[in-house]
């Protein structure tokens, strides 16, 4: 302890020197640096010292990373069966060379002690947080067959439906697992992670431009950037291509950063915009005002009045018929509905963000368009009244004819894969009718519209779940399968979680760790790292191109490890069949070796089979679609990614795949959905719009129009609004039981090695009284936290910022400060986030949703 | 014989991380333990703030302080023919003095055997999950599972206790004409690593073409770790 200290200090002293040389930042002329002298007597030839070693003779072999969801082609260097480093594949065009921080950490990850060694069974019947779950070790044919049995009993009551598949992180294999099984088994539930993801992000460019996804962007040709409420050096996608690309695009556009924190991105960027939570639209629109007002909208994409004469000036009415719109629709109607108002002034109440930078980055993105990047993350989008705020943001690519242009923003090249075969050969009349019954989720319930793609009720809402067990509301939930998830951590107000999983009398979790979800569980069973250990494979979007890589089993399993997706699909069967229901194990037959037609006879023969299947269009010459070309599987397996080709521009525009076909100011898509809903429940747009928690009636509906934010609690009682944002070493939920995760929190600007900070402006602090390295409780309306307090410049007065990652009662020694006691390390947000919703995309809010206060402990 | 250095372009920096986690990886180093670090700093009050960072490392400086001091003969902390600072495990007493004078904090001491997370021989849950110890042999790792042989062809694959270790540059990895790792690893292109005695290389290249600073470079330790451009735009 005492070296320790001493180390500390001698650290502290350098520090404040090189601050200070830092902050003169005098640097020396270009001249070349003086050559060092030698000390005569102190030298010796280290390589003439004795004679060179050879290095291990090790194997580069291809995989991908699933750690967030850039989806990274690597390769694994192998010696002697042991996995000890990671690289990028550089044949993958989505991200070349380049790999990122975290992907690293996936080695304590996969060589974790804290991993599930066996299947284990519960047999403690109470179930709870401090309930001992008195897990015991059991074989993978006694875990199978009591799934089996489980699954019998639910087909022998005709209620199939009360299964249900919970799915976290996931391969592209998840179709059998998640989208097969299921319904074989005769239950409609297969319910994703996606909306505590980014669905109301997907929300913005779905209701502008007719596209349900996430964006690429062309960094390469593009002149400015507004990065907006992501962080894409530390988080978002692609974080490995825009590490490497970043300083390039410094020098070649500027950049604008939006987020109510000093963010990566933010501390590498022309401009930092730190905008109030929630008040993100008013910034947006004001732009779009700018936008038209200076005439700076693009001619080409937008079009212009027919004689020429720019009629948008602040608070008149345009006439409709004077504008002739070439690629957009309903320009005029959202000027008129919105923006005429919305000058750079009125933003600037309501942001906190001056007029006069208002319009100048509004005027620069002006002078760059079309070539100009407007970034829509998921910090604007996922909030209680995100989803036209969304649209707002992602709206400015329209007027400024970056959509689908060069240097703008783009999307993703599908991938040329095979669906499995289709199950109505292998349902019956109990699986037909069991598939008949409505989700679980409450989809498409009055207040949760979920128009994913403009239907009502195709979207998920993961959280509601929970809600639904509780409330056997449509109906009581007997048998749950969840793997890779971990929701009674990773959700808001994850408590409810605990009593849902604790009410679910059957439930079986496939999981690396015993994770908290874990607790509740029945069985857990050890799964596979998909890194290292399994078949898989998963595609992605960045620099222009779409990759596809493909995992294999690279080392033994490190313990008796099985991948669900596959793997355990088979055991299942295989039990159900002995059972008399060979539904399953059929289906599993079905999908045979392209090349051999053999029929798999094991769940790891069904795995490759599967990718085989699925991928076939890629590796078989005579099925060549377009991309990279293969010789055949094992000529793909080497290289262990396949590319698209590169992007081609400006094919969307003559139709976005909208109602009207264009890229709608005034979105037809937005209204047909929304009308359709209203339509399910006998009621009128307005009246949904107010049971979602959105004020706007009217035609407003159908544009992206601003709304005060709905922040829960009172600004007396709960003084700042919390900031929740992403760890730069999350792989997800995953890699909080590796202590790298730890030894570089402080790559995450304003955090602290081995701590979990909730930062707060230093001024706010001498208002409420607190000092810097206090250990604290966050307390929200709905719960509380605690962790150590930290004053920083980099958070905006009024708010305090933290990120999410760490909190966790479970999933390791190291993830938990005492895991036996179910003692958290640090603080998880989800425990002062309220369970609320943005509605119209059923995603979980999880920005400028509460206001917390702050007591010290 | 080179005379070896790094430059690290602070523009191209995105604060990441990865050298100094790659370091972790390639040199087997204990937690705690930094051979590649960094120093970050926030400045200004709000909204004018600034947030820089800086990697760091030995700096295998021209006049080492840590070798000036290193009081055994011949000297466990030496100067190598192409510039490198090393250390030798065999003639290292464990005085630390070479710690003490290293103004960069470069060099660590192991109080005890390093790695003590991975030494440890008890399970999270008897019966279901592993021992550190138990991984680490169930691989036929060494105190690691995931261990890396190569570091031992030039220094200990893991350093004895009582003793101190550093950052060699990756010289077991020069010797074969590869780059050190923290380099190899930095997704943003921002380490360069060569010889400053060739006036073709990348580095000499770089310093001729920038403005350039190192730490410390008012005590005369002569580093040769040079950095260029500046981490904000």
């Amino acid at each position: 302890m005492a070296e320790k200290e001493k180390r500390g200090l001698k650290r502290r002293t350098f520090l404040k020197m090189t601050g200070a040389a830092l902050a003169a930042a005098v640097l020396s002329s270009g001249c070349s640096p003086r050559t060092p002298e030698e000390t005569e007597g102190d030298v010796t030839d280290v390589i003439t010292k004795e004679a060179v070693r050879p290095l291990a003779q090790g194997e580069w072999i291809p995989s991908g990373c699933a750690g967030c969801v850039s989806w990274c082609a690597k390769e694994v260097y192998v010696v002697e069966g042991r996995a000890i480093k990671i690289r990028s594949n550089a044949r993958s065009l989505v991200h070349r060379g380049n790999s990122c921080p975290k992907t690293h950490l996936a080695l304590q990850q996969v060589y974790d002690p804290d991993r599930v060694k066996v299947p284990m069974k519960r047999t403690n019947p109470r179930k709870g947080r401090h309930e001992d779950p008195g897990f015991v070790p059991i074989s993978w044919d006694e875990a199978a067959e009591m799934i089996a049995e489980k699954l019998m009993e639910l087909r022998e009551h005709k209620e199939t439906h009360k299964f249900v598949l919970m799915r976290g992180r996931y391969t592209q294999l998840n179709q059998l697992l998640y989208g097969r099984m299921p319904a074989i088994l005769g239950s409609p539930n297969n319910i994703s992670h996606s909306s505590i993801c980014a669905e109301a992000e997907k929300f913005g460019s779905m209701y502008t431009e007719g596209y349900w996804d996430y964006r690429d962007y062309d960094v390469e040709n593009t002149k400015y950037v507004l990065v907006w409420g992501c962080d894409p050096l530390s988080s978002n996608r692609q974080v490995s291509h825009y590490l490497n690309a970043w300083g390039d695009l410094l020098e070649r556009a500027e950049v604008a950063v939006v987020d109510p924190r000093l963010s990566a991105t933010a501390s590498k960027a022309n401009h930092w915009l730190p905008v109030k939570p929630g008040e993100d639209a008013a910034l947006a629109l004001a732009l779009a005002h700018v936008i038209l007002v200076d005439g700076l909208w693009s001619r080409e994409f937008v079009g212009d009045f027919s004689d020429g004469v720019n009629r948008f000036a602040a608070g008149e009415t345009v006439p409709e018929g004077l504008f002739e719109e070439n690629y957009t629709y309903g320009l005029i109607a959202w000027w008129n509905l919105e923006l005429k108002d919305c000058t750079p002034e009125w933003a600037a109440e309501r942001t906190g963000i001056a007029a006069n930078k208002i319009r100048l980055v509004a005027r620069r993105m002006g002078e760059m368009a079309p070539h100009v990047i407007v970034w829509l993350g998921g910090g604007p989008a996922m909030q209680v009244r995100g989803a036209y705020t969304a649209m707002a943001v992602h709206a400015l690519n329209g007027l400024l004819g970056s959509a689908d242009n060069t240097g703008g923003t783009i999307r993703g090249a599908s991938v040329p894969s095979k669906s499995f075969p289709a199950v109505d050969d292998y349902l019956d009349e109990i699986t037909s009718a069991g598939r008949k019954h409505k989700k679980i989720d409450q989809r498409g319930y009055k207040e949760f519209p979920a128009l994913a793609n403009a239907n009502p009720g195709s979207g998920v809402v993961t959280n509601r779940v929970a809600d639904a067990i509780l409330a056997e509301d449509p109906y009581d939930v007997k048998v749950v399968f969840a793997y890779w998830n971990n929701f009674n951590f990773s959700c808001p107000e994850p408590e409810r979680w605990d009593k849902a999983m604790a009410k679910v009398p059957f439930f079986v979790h496939a999981v690396t760790h015993a994770s908290e979800m874990s607790m509740f569980a029945d069985l857990v069973l050890p799964s596979t790292h998909h890194m290292f250990e399994q078949w898989g494979y998963l595609n992605q979007k960045g620099n222009g191109y779409t990759h596809c890589w493909l995992a294999r089993p690279l080392i033994e399993p490190v313990w008796d490890c099985k991948d669900p997706e596959t793997e355990v699909v088979w055991l299942i069967a295989e039990k159900l069949a002995a059972k008399g229901f060979t539904n399953l194990l059929d289906y599993c037959k079905s999908i045979k070796d392209p090349e051999t037609g053999a029929e798999p006879q094991t769940g790891l023969e069904l795995a490759e089979f599967a990718c085989k299947y699925r991928l076939q269009p890629i590796w078989d010459p005579a099925e060549y679609v377009r991309g990279d070309r293969f010789n055949g599987w094992e000529d793909f397996k080497a290289a262990g990614v396949w590319n698209s080709p590169k992007y081609t521009f400006k094919t969307k525009w003559d139709d976005f795949g909208t109602a009207s076909g264009k890229f709608e100011f005034y979105s037809l898509t937005l209204q047909k959905a929304l009308e359709a809903h209203a339509a399910n429940h006998n009621t009128t747009v307005d009246d949904i719009l107010a049971i979602c928690k959105y004020l706007a009636t009217g035609e407003k509906a159908f544009v992206p129009h601003y709304e005060p934010p709905y922040i829960w609690g009172e600004e007396e009682e709960y003084p700042l609004v919390l900031v929740d944002y992403k760890s730069r070493m999350n792989r997800e939920g995953r890699s909080a039981n590796c202590n790298w995760y730890y030894e570089f929190k402080d790559t995450d600007p304003g955090d602290e090695r081995w701590d979990d900070v909730a930062k707060i402006n230093p001024r706010d602090a001498a208002k409420l009284g607190l000092a810097g390295g206090e250990r604290v409780r966050l307390i929200s309306p709905t719960g509380a936290l605690e962790c150590t307090l930290k004053l920083w410049e980099g958070v905006p007065p009024g708010t305090v910022s933290k990120t999410f990652g760490q909190g966790h009662w479970a999933y390791g020694r190291i993830a938990a400060l005492n895991f036996h006691q179910r003692i958290p390390r640090g603080g998880n947000n989800n425990d002062v986030l309220p369970a609320d919703y943005e509605r119209l995309s059923g995603s979980s809010a999880f920005y400028a949703l509460t206001r917390v206060r702050i007591e010290t402990i | 014989m080179a005379n070896y250095a790094v430059v690290i372009d602070l523009h191209r920096c995105t604060g990441c991380g990865s050298c100094a986690l790659g370091c972790k990886i390639e040199n087997n180093v204990p937690e705690g333990i930094f051979w590649c670090d960094h120093i970050h700093q926030t400045t200004g009050v709000f909204p004018e703030v600034k947030y820089t960072f800086i990697p760091t490392m030995c700096n295998h400086c021209a006049n080492a302080p840590c070798v000036e001091v290193c009081p055994v003969n011949p000297k466990a902390m030496f100067k190598a023919a192409n510039g490198l600072t090393l250390h030798d495990v065999d003639l290292c007493i464990g005085c630390r003095l070479c710690e003490e004078a290293c103004p960069y904090g470069a060099i660590f001491y192991n109080e005890e055997e390093p790695h003590k997370f991975w030494r440890d021989d008890q399970p999270l849950i008897r019966n279901l999950t592993a021992s550190p110890r138990e991984v680490t042999e169930r691989v036929k790792g060494k105190v690691l599972p995931y261990y890396n042989p190569d570091r031992d062809t030039t220094y200990p694959g893991i350093r004895p206790k009582n003793k101190v270790e550093k950052c060699s540059l990756c010289d077991h990895r020069l010797s074969h004409g590869l780059e050190p790792y923290c380099n190899e690893v930095c997704p943003s292109a921002a380490r360069f690593f060569g010889d400053l005695d060739d006036a073709n290389s990348k580095v000499s290249q770089l310093l001729r073409k920038y403005p350039h600073f190192r730490l410390g470079e008012e005590l005369g330790t002569e580093p040769k770790v040079y950095y260029i451009r500046q981490y904000n735009p």
